[in-house]
């Protein structure tokens, strides 16, 4: 049994050993390539476990193939039109084909300044092929900010394709200004459009205000005149009851006109009134002279 | 173990020697035995101790994937791990990634928003009046291009690119709702993590970068189909729903295993530039409600100073063709204001006009048949009263004796209309 062990445990430290250099894992996060005394061999990127001979025949490298995301500088450009405009464009990128990768950039560092060049080279030339008016319009059917990006993601697609082993997922503009000078006028029109707007705001205020009372006014017209008609009527009753009993006065016209000048006479001179009289008038004759009475009368 | 070989040969050329039932061969015998046991006990602890080393707990607000050589293992459900206590087989066979899934991480974007000294963020601080620069330097100052109104007669040579320039801040909150894809696509630097750190610490810091410039590419393409009116206050929450939706879109694009919980615009505001303009503009609008809400004041006090409660109602009804009766009375019974003063003043007169009318033909019925009897008499009674009267009411009475001389002669009398201001003459004068 003793004479076991020994070769026993020697054997299992030689294939741990082996295994240990043979055997090799490709996690979901990665690819890996596989090179026979510096010549790539084998392309892999599905997970799992593989084998490959030991150092120094074989060596394997793997490469993150997990999304990055990569920023260029912030920069100026010239749309079609001429206007100068700064963006800041960056993608989103992975390690696509190992193979392709190690042979033309083989560290991410390199592969992000290639990048970074090929970023800004197709960046200005598609939008050297839009105008301005195109990014930002009064007319939101007329944008096309949405295509232009579009654009520039299948412009680097073909870019890079087949030559870096890298995939372009996504493109975005991160920042879109105006030059410096270009805000000036800017900030000139936008506080034009404000006067416009305070002006044009007062006015209608104004006018609003206006229409309202008017209309309160002849509102105010049309109902006192209702009214007034309505007035009307109610007086003419009372005139039409009132003749009713004129009739009753035609028993004695003459009496009738005394009693209602003499009514008359009374109301005009009921308060706040002078009298002028003669001293002729009766009773002031009696300030005159004293009356002769004919007693002898019955 | 280099010693137990030694002791091995030994044996060896023991037994040749003396045979299998020497005192010194038993008592090694019986050492390697206990060494031999020990061994085994040790092995097997160390084997229990590697395979108890695969015990893994997930959290309550995480979920696990498990490598198995570095493929995710299982199939379908069992791919994720819920929180519990797990056993995988230990390194390197398995691998357990923990994603904290319920984990709701925010992330401030303040691109877009201008150029402020350090410590001076207060909106309302003293700093915030301070020196404005007339342009805006696009190095430094962050904005978003906002579309311009619609105008209905286009600038000759705009081409419609009239657009202007707005600030915001915003906040993503962000959760990851699938961990598969999240793990697989999304670049978590764990190169830099600290002892006693795991790949889900590393996540917020990985993910950020790729976050914010999504998120600013999402907001300078959705900003410029709104107009500051729309951005600012109409359609805000628009606004930020339209940003959440083409980021979710662009999330799913690159399966990112990401889901936008939340989009929020915490700040927006016009360029400090511009920002009396827009006060002037804001003023404007009240100046108009107030204006507005004055003359509706009016409206409304003239209406019911004319005709009270019933004055629409009564509008309607003037201008209605086919007014029914019952409603016209009942809406002019309830009159009120001048409209009802009118009304009430006709219905005075139509009283006293009847009354006085009976009242006079009453009389006149009453004293006919002594007037028949006595014509004169009556007359003079009833004319002399009546001057009596009117003698009684009269403030003043002046009696004129009637001049002597038939020419020539002419009286003057001051009157005064006004009792009360004779008066005052009359005082004055002493």
């Amino acid at each position: 049994m003793k004479n076991i062990i020994i070769p026993l445990f020697l054997l299992l430290l030689l294939v741990v050993l082996v295994l240990v250099s043979t055997m090799f894992q490709v996690r979901e996060t990665e690819s890996a390539l596989v090179t026979r005394f510096g010549n790539p061999t084998r392309e892999l990127s599905e997970p799992g476990l593989y084998f490959k001979w030991p150092p120094p025949i074989e060596w394997v490298h793997k490469f993150d193939s997990r999304l990055r995301i990569l920023e260029a500088e912030l920069g100026e450009t010239t749309t079609k039109g001429a206007v100068p405009v700064i963006v800041n464009t960056f993608i989103v990128w992975r390690v696509s084909e190992p193979l392709a990768f190690f042979n033309a950039v083989g560290t991410f560092n390199d592969a992000e300044s290639k990048l970074l060049s090929q970023i800004s080279d197709t960046q200005n030339k598609v939008i050297g092929r839009h105008f301005f008016s195109e990014m930002v319009n009064s007319d939101p059917e007329k944008i096309r900010l949405e295509e232009i990006e579009g654009e520039m993601l299948s412009g680097l697609q073909e870019a890079v394709k087949g030559i870096y082993g890298i995939e372009v997922k996504a493109v975005g503009i991160k920042q879109l200004k105006v030059s410096e000078d270009v805000s000036k006028d800017v900030f000139d029109r936008m506080r034009k459009e404000r006067e416009r707007r305070t002006e044009a705001t007062i006015a209608e205020g104004t006018a609003a205000a206006k229409k309202i009372k008017t209309d309160a006014d002849s509102m105010q017209t049309e109902l006192l005149a209702a009214a007034d008609a309505r007035a009307k009527a109610i007086r003419a009753q009372g005139d039409a009851e009132a003749a009713m009993y004129y009739k009753m006065l035609e028993e004695d016209p003459q009496l009738a006109m005394f009693l209602r000048d003499i009514e008359a006479l009374k109301k005009i001179l009921e308060s706040r009134s002078t009298l002028v009289i003669g001293a002729d008038v009766e009773p002031f004759r009696l300030l005159k002279e004293m009356p002769v009475l004919d007693s002898n009368k019955p | 173990m280099e010693e137990q070989t030694q002791t091995d040969n030994h044996d060896h050329t023991q037994e040749a020697a003396a045979g299998a039932m020497s005192p010194g061969y038993d008592y090694l015998s019986s050492a390697l035995k206990v060494s031999f046991f020990l061994l085994k006990i040790i092995m097997v602890i160390l084997i229990g101790l590697y395979l108890a080393s695969g015990f893994r707990t997930v959290e309550p607000d995480e979920q696990a994937l498990v490598l198995w050589f570095g493929k995710i293992r299982g199939v379908g459900e069992d791919r994720l791990l819920g929180p519990g206590l797990h056993w995988i087989l230990p390194y390197p066979v398995e691998e357990i990634v923990k994603i904290p899934v319920q984990k709701k991480i925010n992330i401030p974007l303040n691109l877009f928003w201008y150029y402020e000294k350090p410590g001076s963020e207060m909106p309302e601080s003293v700093d915030s009046r301070a020196y404005v620069p007339p342009t805006l330097n696009p190095l430094t100052e962050g904005y978003c291009l906002v579309r311009g109104e619609r105008q209905k007669l286009p600038m000759v040579g705009s081409e419609g690119s009239d657009y202007n320039i707005l600030h915001s801040k915003w906040v993503l909150t962000y959760q990851i709702s699938d961990p598969e894809s999240f793990f697989k696509n999304c670049f978590v630097d764990t190169g830099q993590l600290q002892a006693g750190q795991g790949y889900s610490d590393a996540i917020e810091k990985s993910v950020t970068p790729l976050l914010r410039g999504l998120l600013a590419d999402t907001v300078v393409r959705t900003m410029v189909n709104y107009t500051i009116e729309e951005a600012m206050y109409e359609r805000a929450s628009g606004v930020t729903e339209h940003v959440k939706r083409l980021l979710q879109d662009k999330l799913n694009e690159i399966d990112s295993g990401i889901k936008v919980v939340a989009v929020q615009r915490n700040r927006i505001a016009v360029p400090r530039q511009v920002e009396d303009a827009f006060e002037a503009a804001h003023t404007a609008v009240q100046a108009k409600e107030r204006a507005i809400s004055g003359a509706k004041l009016y409206a409304e006090k003239t209406l019911s100073e004319t005709a009270g409660q019933v004055a629409s109602e009564l509008l309607q009804l003037l201008h209605s063709k086919d007014a029914n009766e019952q409603d016209t009375e009942r809406l002019w019974a309830q009159l009120a204001g001048k409209a009802q003063e009118r009304i009430a003043d006709a219905r005075a007169y139509r009283t006293k006009v009847v009354e006085s009318a009976r009242a006079n033909a009453d009389y006149l019925h009453q004293i006919l048949p002594e007037y028949r009897k006595r014509p004169k008499l009556v007359l003079q009674r009833i004319y002399k009263d009546a001057i009596e009267q009117i003698l009684d009411n009269a403030d003043e009475k002046i009696v004129i004796q009637p001049g002597r001389a038939k020419t020539g002669s002419e009286i003057r009398v001051l009157v005064n209309r006004d009792p009360s201001l004779r008066k005052k003459t009359e005082s004055g004068n002493r």
